[in-house]
């Protein structure tokens, strides 16, 4: 561990203690599992893009259309802005400009550190310790428009590990990839992987109702943690000097956490069974899914999952490589988003990550989304699922200017990056020798891997 | 379009046989489309016209007749192209890919196994095939996985028929190779390492086994001269004979520029007619493979860079060995690969990426028609808008490498296939 990290560590800390601390409190907030805020940074220049086709992914796209960033932020977007005269301006005739692609599933820069399988429930798990900043394939990703990733936990276990959001400032240093304030995430799975760890080893769980099971007892667990804690903090409130502090315990501390709302759950599901059961036992235990992730069987059940507001992070047109993705068809995100569920399409691949734009275009092609709606998927949409939509994902005044400079319409199979901004600052330029990446010196680091959820499951 | 669509609901409840027989007899004109020939050029407003299974005419709109009785489908605003052909596919051999009991990849309990058939496992019936038609490809090799520096032999199959014979065009096409670090399988712990557990077994054991063969040819030909009834074939040398003979091809699996040189040298020695596959870490020998004048599969182009190498050096493989006037081809496989049969109609969309990092559109539509046709020993029957050659057509609604495209008909020798798998089945049964 280099000890150039040890701020941030211990800032990490701090934010979980103080996280911890705060819902002790009556009047916690939801960001008090968030990723720490970013020291004050010198404020980039001026830039304004002129002649582009601007693909908003809010309101739709604006032809010769011109984008203004002030201060890391958008400043202005339309026909024309109220750029200022010393603005670096980039005439951008014949080029697209998008929101920075948003990948929601990524195990990229982790090294093999994907998956702690050596329990069903391990929730307290936190991505960010094996986060590898220089890991190879977040260049990759880069140099494909990718300007965000959720980072989870693997897909052995029932409850898994807390995620990590990066802006992928590649060549920055691993607390300035953070991004900042981020809400927290915890990823679960469900299905084929965990019976399959486990079972293989003889252990609980080895069918679907064991996995199930597995997680009710966790709950049934938290819950009585959550109440030992309360009836403390409750007396202690009222001056209970006798009053003495349960012991504390990182694993149903984050359970009790999911219990309270204060993490964003991500599940690994592909069955619509299973996506029924997830929304009983999520009602049970009273927590909200954000989203559900591979999702492949989500058309055979939309209209039921669309009311509970979960989204979907899914593969365009992966299937076949197991029971569970028999059913797949490259028509489940169109179908679901017809039916009023959120949308999102995802890498949980070191290689998809490098071109999510052509998997939006397929989105064209199976079921007839247009452009705008296709877009959305891996920017606006995933931003959501993340939760930081108020943030990035589209170009609107107000948003961090997060974008992407391509040369051709991104949704076609020949688009390539040419540059990619990141809080309105150059990350990425492939019109320079070399690797293109503006920030970055030195070596990269080679996890090795696809950066898949199945590869690594502990087996 | 209504024709088209009225034809292949015709089809879809018509029994395949009878289905096969009579629509094979039915001329078929497409008319006012953009045809894109391969082997002469586009031609904006064009007709194509199909009878007994092949191509009849094709030419621009007026100059070409179309027979009296033809069905006209209207193709206005389509483009009209060869069917697809990818190079390297499991297609028969595996349905799910974690089930091992759907698969028949590999024989892996040696490494030299020339006498496995690829065409004693293809299971015809495969769930896969429909899905990959959908989106253009009408022909395919079949290979087995690439556990073993000889795997066996490749089928060439068209993606349509009553049963396994009509689909397999050729048996034993060509030889599967494999040289490099994955082959190197016994290298265990302790007492469990066997020969071979290097590279420089591997090449031995690949030497011995040529000279094997050599020898036992000799043995063969002359106990033939005696008549001699005693003689004991030996299936698995017998099986090399024909590669060793120059008579078909050899494609060889392997990925890294100091692999391919090893396992060309061994090639050259044997004079092997060879078709180098993957070549991902090629970069600094190009101008060499283009001196050997090898025909090469590239795939996957999105096999990832090293460490340390700019983020395009996979992606613009194909055009740098095109530029140097290397005939190639492109798979399908995802990175990764060496193969993934289910994503095999994705195989447009490689080409098209292709051309993103710099191969000329041209090129790219031949790298996966033309090109694997000839390679493969079907260049004067498939892969291009030609007179006389097999009709497998395909009709889209644009650009065949552009993700955005939809394939509205696949024609197989002259028949309008249904456009149908299991996929979209489902999805119809669950379109509200």
């Amino acid at each position: 561990m280099n000890h150039a990290h040890e701020p941030r560590r211990r800032g990490l800390r701090a934010a979980r203690l103080s996280g911890f601390l705060a819902a002790t409190c009556a009047a916690f907030v939801a960001t008090a599992h968030a990723q720490p805020a970013l020291p004050a940074q010198p404020t980039p220049p001026d830039i304004v893009f002129r002649n582009a086709t601007v693909m908003t992914a809010s309101h739709g796209t604006i032809e010769h259309g011109a984008v203004w960033v002030h201060g890391g932020k958008i400043a202005g977007v339309g026909a024309t802005v109220n750029a200022p005269a010393e603005a670096a301006v980039v005439d951008a005739s014949g080029e697209w400009l998008t929101p920075g692609i948003i990948d929601p599933h990524s195990h990229s820069a982790l090294d093999s550190d994907v998956n702690e399988a050596t329990s069903p429930v391990t929730p307290s798990m936190h991505m960010i310790d094996a986060f590898d900043n220089r890991d190879k394939a977040l260049y990759q990703a880069l140099a494909g428009g990718v300007t965000t990733e959720l980072l989870l936990h693997g897909s052995a276990n029932m409850i898994g590990g807390q995620a990590v959001v990066i802006k992928n400032k590649f060549g920055l240093d691993r607390e300035a990839m953070l991004f900042p304030n981020a809400p927290g995430s915890i990823k679960f799975a469900s299905g084929e992987n965990p019976k399959r760890v486990y079972g293989s080893r003889d252990q609980l769980p080895s069918t679907r109702m064991g996995n199930f099971e597995v997680m009710r007892q966790a709950f049934e667990d938290a819950k009585n943690y959550r109440a030992t804690w309360d009836a403390y903090n409750a007396k202690a409130a009222k001056g209970d000097k006798e009053a003495v502090a349960p012991k504390r315990d990182l694993k149903l501390e984050a359970l009790a956490d999911v219990l309270r709302g204060k993490l964003y759950v991500q599940i690994h599901c592909y069955r619509a069974d299973e996506f029924l059961t997830e929304e009983a036992m999520a009602h049970e235990y009273g927590y909200k899914i954000r989203a559900f992730h591979h999702a492949l069987e989500m058309y055979k059940v939309a209209d039921k999952i669309a009311p509970e507001q979960t989204a979907i992070a899914t593969f365009t047109d992966w299937w076949g490589y197991k029971d569970e993705a028999w059913d797949a068809i490259p028509w489940n995100a169109v179908m679901s988003m017809r039916q009023g569920v959120r949308v999102a399409l995802k890498s949980d691949s070191n290689d998809h990550i490098r071109r999510l734009n052509q998997e939006a275009g397929k989105m064209v092609h199976y079921g007839g989304a247009s452009e705008d709606e296709a877009i959305r998927m891996v920017t606006l949409n995933p931003a959501w699922i993340i939760g930081v939509d108020d943030r990035t994902g589209s170009i609107d005044v107000g948003k961090d200017a997060d974008l992407v400079l391509w040369n051709h319409d991104p949704l076609s199979t020949y688009a390539r990056a040419q540059k990619v901004y990141i809080d309105g600052e150059l990350f990425f330029d492939a019109g320079l020798p070399g690797f293109g990446a503006t920030h970055f010196s030195g070596a990269m680091h080679d996890a090795g891997g696809f950066g898949s959820d199945d590869e690594e499951d502990g087996q | 379009m209504k024709k088209l669509i009225c034809v292949a609901l015709l089809l879809a409840v018509a029994p395949a046989g009878l289905m096969a027989a009579d629509a094979a007899k039915k001329v078929i004109a497409l008319a006012g489309g953009r045809l894109l020939t391969v082997s002469h050029g586009t031609i904006e407003n064009g007709v194509l016209v199909m009878a007994d299974g092949k191509i009849a005419a094709v030419g621009e709109a007026g100059k070409v007749t179309i027979p009296a009785g033809a069905e006209i489908v209207d193709a206005r605003g389509l483009t009209i192209y060869p069917g697809l052909i990818d190079p390297e596919t499991n297609f028969g051999l595996t349905e799910i890919e974690s089930d091992q009991n759907s698969n028949d990849l590999a024989e892996p309990s040696d490494e030299i196994m020339p006498h496995m058939h690829v065409a004693d496992a293809f299971h015809a019936e495969t769930e896969l095939i429909p899905v990959a038609r959908l989106n253009g490809i009408t022909n395919a090799v079949v290979a087995p996985a690439s556990n073993d520096t000889i795997a066996g032999q490749d089928i060439f199959i068209q993606l349509a028929g009553a049963d396994r014979d009509q689909m397999i065009l050729g048996r034993d096409v060509a030889l599967a190779m494999n040289f490099g670090a994955d082959q190197r399988r016994r290298g265990g712990r302790g007492s469990k390492t066997e020969f071979p557990s290097t590279r420089m077994g591997l090449i031995t054991q690949l030497r011995q086994t040529f000279l094997d063969v050599q020898d036992y040819e000799a043995r063969r030909d002359a106990a033939a001269k005696k008549d001699d009834k005693a003689f004991k074939r030996d299936l698995k040398l017998e099986a090399l004979i024909p590669y060793l003979n120059g008579e078909r091809p050899v494609v060889v699996g392997v990925y890294e520029g100091y692999d391919i040189e090893t396992i060309m040298g061994l090639a050259k020695e044997f004079h092997l007619k060879v078709v180098l596959n993957h070549v991902t870490h090629s970069q600094e020998i190009l101008d060499k493979i283009a001196s050997w004048k090898v025909a090469v599969i590239v795939g996957s182009i999105y096999d990832f860079p090293l460490a340390n190498e700019r983020f395009d050096a996979v992606y613009t493989l194909p055009a740098e060995l095109a530029k140097r006037g290397v005939k190639i081809a492109i798979s399908s496989a995802d990175a990764g690969g060496p193969v993934s049969s289910h994503s095999s109609r994705n195989l447009p969309y490689a080409a098209g990426f292709a051309v993103a990092y710099g191969l000329p559109y041209d090129e790219a539509l031949k790298a996966i028609t033309l090109n694997v046709a000839e390679m493969f020993g079907y260049g004067d029957k498939l892969g291009s808008l030609d007179v006389g050659k097999t009709a497998n057509v395909v009709v889209a609604n644009g650009d065949p490498l552009d993700v955005r495209t939809d394939v509205k008909q696949v024609y197989i020798g002259g028949v309008a296939e249904p456009m149908v798998s299991r996929q979209t089945k489902l999805r119809d049964e669950y379109t509200k």
